[in-house]
């Protein structure tokens, strides 16, 4: 079959970057940029319908043979990988370049190369072990790709946090694969319907894979990871990775039993993560910080359609819970390309001003007018409005809930708070790309780190280009992805067959067209009518306020402050302001900062109780030799002790 | 053939009796302060007169200065034209076309409030941090009224949830969704479109700078929603299913007539709220929506 030839060029390829593409970048460039369509072909066939690819061979690698699957589910995820590797990589060849980067860039490529390749492997292993080997490295690669620029301490810090977390769940999940493999006796994975004592394992799995797609209050990691790695990792990292995490929830809450509570937890949990991870968006004044906030939106989101899904199963398969999980499984697809594609954009700006704050930029649009537009595209798709892809499947995963709802069973009680809050969280994430897009490009420049700024070059805009395209044509022809996701949703778990194309999906298929028809139109027209009635500049009005400076206008900060405010019992912003005094005021300072709630005011004060226990354990080690032999007394004394109580009974 | 002459029909309708409604609210609010007032058409005539106008562009604004108003208007109409008009039904209805018409009108308020944030204004940008800030309570406050709707009439379409209307829980729903008409349009208690006070205002600080075409976009697109508002809410609280035809159209008329006159009595009788009591205020809005949705349930279990 040709799926397999194509995944086995996919991986030579990958696998000759990871040799040869510190020393040769444009054969590295050519190199992945092949594997990453190799990948595609080999997953298009499966994606259209074709029966799953299933491998097995008697190479025996750590005493377990290999086993490789690829079904819709893999299927859906390597696809996504596939494009945002081959944007990721195209645009590095620019971005993170020798030239710019001598000392990093051959290494970037090599972990880059293993990234992917180790990514891939995760999707295709259908052996616990090999699994969790694939697991492994792919989180050290990313590990050394978040790492590139380790000059920085506040890099050098994030990377250090996602290594620590990262293994916190890799344990969660080696505990979960041994106890399976004990269970069932092999490390060989696959689906286990009717073992109901299996069911307990889920939480493990939640654990170990939440922490990975950074659900709140597991995602403390990610917003330092995603903020200082470099931009093309952030957006791989984000768009792919964290679905990794998911990938694994969706892949053996399929598998194995779950739990009854489970849909309830993940549903609650997704919630809950929509909303504070839109609210954290919103308070943050760093680009990419921002950005990363709204990936922990995202995945709430998906967790809600996931959690439907569960309920769904739950209680009888209803229609309702595979559409939740279709529109679940679409924005995985979504949430890739235009994260991916903000992640690109906001590497831009970083790329032409050297600064990620965003109360330094401003008016970059007129430098950088292929950005802007590209991220205003992004900005319009995340925040879930029409016609573009975020609405397409945010609206399933309404669909869903608020099926479940009429539905009047039990489990409307979580599906009617679930609904309202997503409601909230997308009106949030409206706001904040308001402020991201509005402080960043809009306005007047607000510090020199503007003035310096230029467009990205070819290599950096296309891949931003293929990923809107990419976002535009989902939102366009909505009922052209119907099939796969619906495919991947009956496979999901076995047993159902795909639903055929809904007629209001096929509704919205005719509407979402003519609305971008007609908002084209209506731009044309007024900007039509504007010219003929004469354009004039000024500056401008404000009131008729005669010097407006660049100083004066609204910043981000000062935008999200409202909203900020009622969540002011979660964030606890840190203030730090000397008002200007006497008549002839030196100066005058205002700093916030909102504080990473969980890392900073829950596990660092716990750490603190740790390391103090620690510390005080520790004196008893000195160094002096007739206490450590006391020691040895006390301990052989107590094992005797020991010993002779346990032979009396 | 007949769909085409019918979408026309529509649209006229709504494009070219929507400014009349700011027109009313003026005559109540000239009629209870005890003056003339401008005349009902006067929205009209400055519609008429700012397309004929030329635009003064900020130096800084791009093209999404224009393109934001553009975006707008036809996010509200194509809202609007998805609204089901009593027993007109709607133009085109599909599973799940309520959410499609909150999510238009966010596009709605992303196109403002982009083309607000172009010029570099603080008022304006005070303005849009209102806007979107606002707009999360009362966001939370209309997907409520949906769901009532949609438990009420075990359906998410927009046609078979507004023909049974809300039921018991109609007072409850009316009056949050009276209140979110009064925000989602800027009126007062939250806003005064007559202020002169930049500090103190939300949509109207928004468009300090805009001038010609797309002020006309803005002016126009802000009547049509509030008319879309106003059918919404009149149809979510009478049940215009149990009239027949023209019965149903007259009493259509009329609770849009009532909603509007309503609009002014408060605009007359109350000041605006301080920016403090706001959110309070949109929070009492959702409650009345959540127990709105707490009775529909009671009564679909019964």
């Amino acid at each position: 079959m040709m799926t397999g030839w194509f995944l086995g060029a996919a991986v030579l390829g990958l696998g000759a970057g990871v040799v040869a593409g510190p020393r040769y970048p444009r054969a590295w460039l050519g190199v992945t940029l092949f594997s990453a369509v190799a990948l595609l072909a080999a997953v298009v066939p499966v994606l259209a319908g074709a029966p799953a690819w299933d491998w097995r061979s008697g190479f025996l690698l750590s005493g377990a043979s290999l086993h490789l699957r690829l079904d819709a589910v893999s299927a859906l995820f390597l696809a996504l990988l596939a494009v945002v590797a081959g944007a990721g990589t195209a645009y590095s060849h620019e971005y993170w370049s020798d030239r710019e980067n001598p000392k990093t860039a051959p290494g970037g490529r090599r972990w880059w190369s293993s990234l992917v390749l180790c990514m891939a492997c995760v999707l295709l292993a259908s052996n616990g072990l090999h699994f969790l080997i694939a697991w492994e490295l792919f989180t050290v690669s990313a590990y050394f790709l978040i790492t590139l620029n380790r000059q920085q301490p506040e890099v050098r810090a994030a990377g250090w946090l996602y290594l620590a977390a990262s293994h916190a769940g890799t344990l969660c999940l080696f505990a979960f694969f041994t106890l399976l493999m004990l269970a069932t006796g092999g490390w060989d994975l696959g689906p286990l319907p009717g073992r109901t004592e299996l069911a307990p394992l889920f939480w493990l799995a939640l654990a170990g894979f939440g922490l990975k797609s950074g659900m709140f209050p597991l995602h403390i990691w990610l917003p330092s990871a995603h903020a200082s790695a470099p931009s093309h990792v952030s957006a791989i990292m984000s768009g792919v990775s964290l679905k990794l995490g998911i990938y694994g929830l969706v892949r053996f809450s399929g598998w194995l039993p779950t739990p009854e509570a489970a849909g309830w937890v993940v549903l609650g949990l997704g919630a809950v993560s929509a909303l504070l991870g839109a609210a954290f968006a919103l308070a943050q004044n760093d680009l990419k910080r921002l950005l990363a906030y709204c990936s922990v939106e995202n995945v709430g989101i998906i967790l809600i359609g996931l959690g439907a899904a569960l309920l769904g199963a739950a209680h009888g398969e209803v229609a309702w819970g595979r559409l939740a999980l279709a529109g679940a499984l679409l924005h995985v697809w979504n949430h890739g390309l235009f994260k991916g594609l903000l992640f690109l954009g906001a590497g831009s700006v970083l790329h032409a001003t050297g600064t990620r704050e965003m109360s330094r930029l401003g008016g970059l649009w007129r430098v950088m007018p292929w950005t802007a537009g590209l991220v205003a595209l992004g900005a319009v798709a995340i925040s879930g409005l029409p016609p573009l892809n975020g609405f397409v499947s945010e609206w399933l995963v309404y669909l869903g809930l608020i099926e479940a709802v009429i539905g009047h069973g039990t489990e409307a009680w979580i599906a009617l708070p679930a609904t309202i809050l997503l409601a909230v969280a997308g009106a949030l994430a409206l706001a904040s790309f308001v402020k991201l897009g509005a402080t960043v490009f809009l306005g007047a420049p607000r510090t020199h780190a503007v003035e310096h700024a230029h467009e990205s070059g070819p290599w950096m805009r296309w891949p931003m280009v293929a990923l809107a395209v990419l976002c535009v044509m989902i939102g366009l022809l909505p009922a052209a992805v119907w099939p796969v996701v619906a495919r991947t949703a009956a496979v999901w778990q076995t047993g159902v067959s795909p639903q055929p194309t809904p007629e209001f999906l096929a509704t919205l298929g005719h509407v979402q067209p003519a609305l971008a028809l007609l908002l084209g139109l209506g731009v044309l027209l007024l900007w039509r009518r504007s010219c003929r009635n004469g354009l004039r500049r000024g500056p401008t009005w404000d009131c008729g306020y005669a010097e407006p400076t660049a100083r004066m206008q609204y910043t981000g900060g000062s935008l999200a402050d409202l909203a900020g405010e009622w969540f002011g019992w979660l964030f606890r912003p840190e203030l730090l302001s000397r008002r200007p005094r006497g008549f002839f005021p030196a100066e005058g300072l205002r700093v916030a900062r909102v504080p990473e709630t969980v890392l900073e005011r829950i596990l660092t004060p716990a750490g603190g109780v740790v390391l103090q226990v620690s510390t005080a354990v520790r004196r008893m080690q000195h160094g002096r030799l007739q206490y450590y032999i006391l020691y040895l007394l006390l301990g052989l004394l107590a094992l005797g002790l020991i010993a002779i109580s346990g032979g009396k009974s | 053939m007949i769909v085409i002459v019918e979408t026309i029909a529509r649209l006229a309708g709504w494009l070219l009796l929507a400014p009349l409604l700011p027109g009313i609210i003026n005559k109540v609010k000239a009629w209870v302060a005890g003056r003339r007032g401008p005349p009902v058409l006067q929205l009209y005539y400055d519609l008429g007169r700012l397309w004929q106008r030329g635009v003064v562009l900020s130096s800084l604004a791009s093209p999404g200065f224009i393109a934001g108003p553009a975006v707008a208007w036809v996010a509200i109409v194509g809202a609007a034209l998805l609204l089901p008009l009593g027993p007109a039904g709607a133009l085109l209805s599909f599973r799940g076309d309520a959410l499609l018409v909150i999510y238009l009108l966010a596009l709605a308020r992303f196109g403002t409030a982009w083309a607000a944030m172009e010029t570099g204004s603080a008022f304006e940008g005070m303005g849009t941090a209102r806007e979107v800030s606002y707009a999360v309570l009362a966001e939370a406050a209309i997907i409520t009224a949906m769901l009532t709707l949609s438990v009420h009439a075990q359906s998410i379409t927009l046609v078979e949830m507004l023909t049974p209307a809300s039921g018991v829980g109609a007072v409850l729903l009316g009056a949050g969704l009276f209140t979110v008409l009064l925000v989602e349009n800027c009126r007062v208690p939250f806003d005064d479109p007559n202020t002169h006070l930049e500090l103190t205002m939300i949509h109207e600080a928004m468009i300090l700078d805009h001038s010609g075409p797309p002020l006309a976009a803005i002016l126009h697109g802000a009547s049509v929603k509030l008319l879309l508002f106003a059918v919404l809410l009149t149809e979510s609280v009478v049940p215009l299913g149990h009239f027949s035809g023209p019965v149903a159209c007259a009493v259509l008329a009329l609770g849009v007539l009532t909603v509007t006159v309503g609009v002014g009595l408060v605009e007359s009788l109350l000041a605006r709220l301080a920016f403090r009591r706001v959110p309070l205020l949109l929070t009492t809005a959702i409650l009345l929506c959540l127990f709105a949705l707490l009775v529909a349930w009671k009564g679909g279990a019964a």
